[in-house]
């Protein structure tokens, strides 16, 4: 069993997500306790993927393949999870996406790659989502976070908008606001009353967890 | 003078600035991009049949530049619009939405360094141009860089009919496609040096991603 659990954890060190697959299901065929073999093993790994991203010894391809292995080991092990009875380990819903009028993704969805790897539930809305819509969304799913990717000074005020929406809607206090991008910092985020920013996927993870943990 | 299109020409994505962008602070070892030979290789495969390079320019006073008081008392100037085209991105979207991340976060570095590599292109014709007539060329501005502000896309779109390239503007000034830049050179016998602190040309941090021109 511990030699199974240290294997979880390497197969997601090492972006391997045939061997992260194959334990996943040796998991289930072995009938290894589901939590234990999650929580000390595969989580076990992406923690340690986003720990050597954040002291700079991975670079982005292997931290990609970190976060996909993670994923597919998951994908296996989350319905046997939900049909077992077992409470959902989500960390929490977040809905993502690039703002309106803003089109570029890949650095969104970076983000909801390393939240969805790390636990979190994830809706991804896309490129140029419009205000409305990202509250919608976030109301209708009861979402814990809204995440707001903008590339431009020219589009992050829809960044402000969503946020006054929630106000106007009476969500703010329940709907947790974090927001990121090459034009983003720490003080605009203040200056617009987000709960945070986060500077990259990793980053990211940290905030979500430490924002809606409350 | 009537606007200029560029698009007979090809550029070439250097493997070692697609690794640039994929860095995360420290220089990634040969192990490390050995592991992704094989999808770099590929990549560049790929990037090679999806870009194509075209631009439009003109050379015109800095004063005639709509709504701007930046360049105004400058001579000669030349505004561009380049970009790589469509494609590669509609092939990065598909990799994302068929869970191919890696390879979609690849192709799309790859797509950054050609449009750089199409604007050094054309800042290297100007050069050229220059030259021929024994003037230089200052380094590039780019709305969105230093003291021009991205807002400004709007009167370098007023100048030049960027559609006849297939680059439009959107309300919010941002280019599609995507992998587009728009930039401003000052021709002279002694150019201005248009981002004056922060010019890349005096600036030694090697590795920076924001860098646009050589040293
Ligand atoms: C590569 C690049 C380009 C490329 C490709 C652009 C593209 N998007 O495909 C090219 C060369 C084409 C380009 C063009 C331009 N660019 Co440019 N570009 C960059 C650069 C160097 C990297 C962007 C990138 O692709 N990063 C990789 C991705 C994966 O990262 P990311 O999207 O930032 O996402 C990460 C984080 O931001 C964070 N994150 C993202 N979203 C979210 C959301 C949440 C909630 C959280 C918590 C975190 C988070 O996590 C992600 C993963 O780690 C940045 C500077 C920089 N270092 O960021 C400038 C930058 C974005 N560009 C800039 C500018 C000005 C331009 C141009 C307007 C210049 C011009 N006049 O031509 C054009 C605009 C293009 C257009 N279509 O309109 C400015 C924008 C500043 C501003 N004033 O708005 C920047 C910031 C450079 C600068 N220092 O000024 N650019």
């Amino acid at each position: 069993m511990i030699e199974h659990l240290k294997k979880c954890a390497q197969a997601v060190l090492e972006g391997d997500d045939r061997q992260a697959e194959k334990l996943a299901r040796l998991t289930l065929d072995k009938d290894y306790p589901l939590l234990e073999v999650i929580d000390k093993g595969f989580v076990k790994g992406i923690r340690e993927v986003g720990r050597l991203w954040e002291e700079g010894t991975l670079f982005l391809p292997e931290l990609v393949m970190g976060a996909e292995a993670m994923k597919k080991a998951m994908a296996i092990l989350q319905p046997a999870l939900e049909s077992g009875g077992h409470e959902q380990t989500k960390a929490g819903l977040v809905v993502i996406g690039t703002i309106e009028g803003d089109i570029h993704d890949i650095g969104k969805t970076l983000v909801a790659t390393m939240l969805s790897a790390n636990g979190f539930g994830i809706l991804d809305l896309g490129a140029d989502v419009p205000v409305q819509r990202f509250v919608d969304e976030a109301e209708g799913k009861k979402a814990d976070c809204i995440a707001i990717s903008a590339l431009l000074t020219t589009t992050m005020p829809g960044q402000k908008k969503v946020i006054e929406e929630l106000d106007r809607r009476s969500l703010r206090d329940r709907i947790k606001v974090i927001v990121g991008g090459a034009p983003c910092d720490e003080k605009w985020a203040l200056d617009i009353g987000a709960d945070g920013y986060a500077g990259d996927a990793v980053a990211a993870v940290a905030l979500a967890g430490r924002v809606i943990g409350g | 003078m009537e606007p200029v299109i560029l698009d007979k020409f090809s550029v070439k994505i250097a493997a070692n600035e697609v690794i640039r962008y994929l860095e995360n602070g420290k220089r990634a070892s040969s192990g490390q991009i050995k592991r992704f030979q094989g999808v770099l290789d590929l990549s560049l495969d790929r990037a090679g049949v999806l870009v194509r390079p075209r631009g439009i320019y003109v050379i015109a006073p800095g004063k005639s530049l709509p709504g701007s008081s930046l360049f105004r008392e400058l001579e000669r100037m030349a505004f561009c619009v380049c970009t790589i085209g469509p494609a590669l991105e509609k092939e990065v979207k598909r990799l994302m939405d068929r869970d191919q991340l890696l390879e979609a976060v690849i192709l799309d570095a790859a797509g950054s360094v050609a449009a750089e590599a199409v604007a050094s292109h054309i800042d290297g014709i100007f050069k050229e141009q220059a030259a021929a007539e024994g003037l230089k060329t200052s380094c590039r501005a780019s709305p969105g860089y230093g003291d021009w502000d991205v807002g400004e896309q709007k009167s370098l779109f007023a100048l030049l009919p960027a559609g006849r390239i297939g680059v439009e503007l959107s309300p919010s000034c941002m280019m599609i496609p995507r992998k587009s830049i728009s930039f401003a050179v000052h021709i002279d016998r002694n150019p201005v040096r248009l981002r004056s602190e922060n010019s890349c040309e005096n600036c030694d941090l090697d590795i920076c991603p924001f860098r646009i021109t050589d040293r």
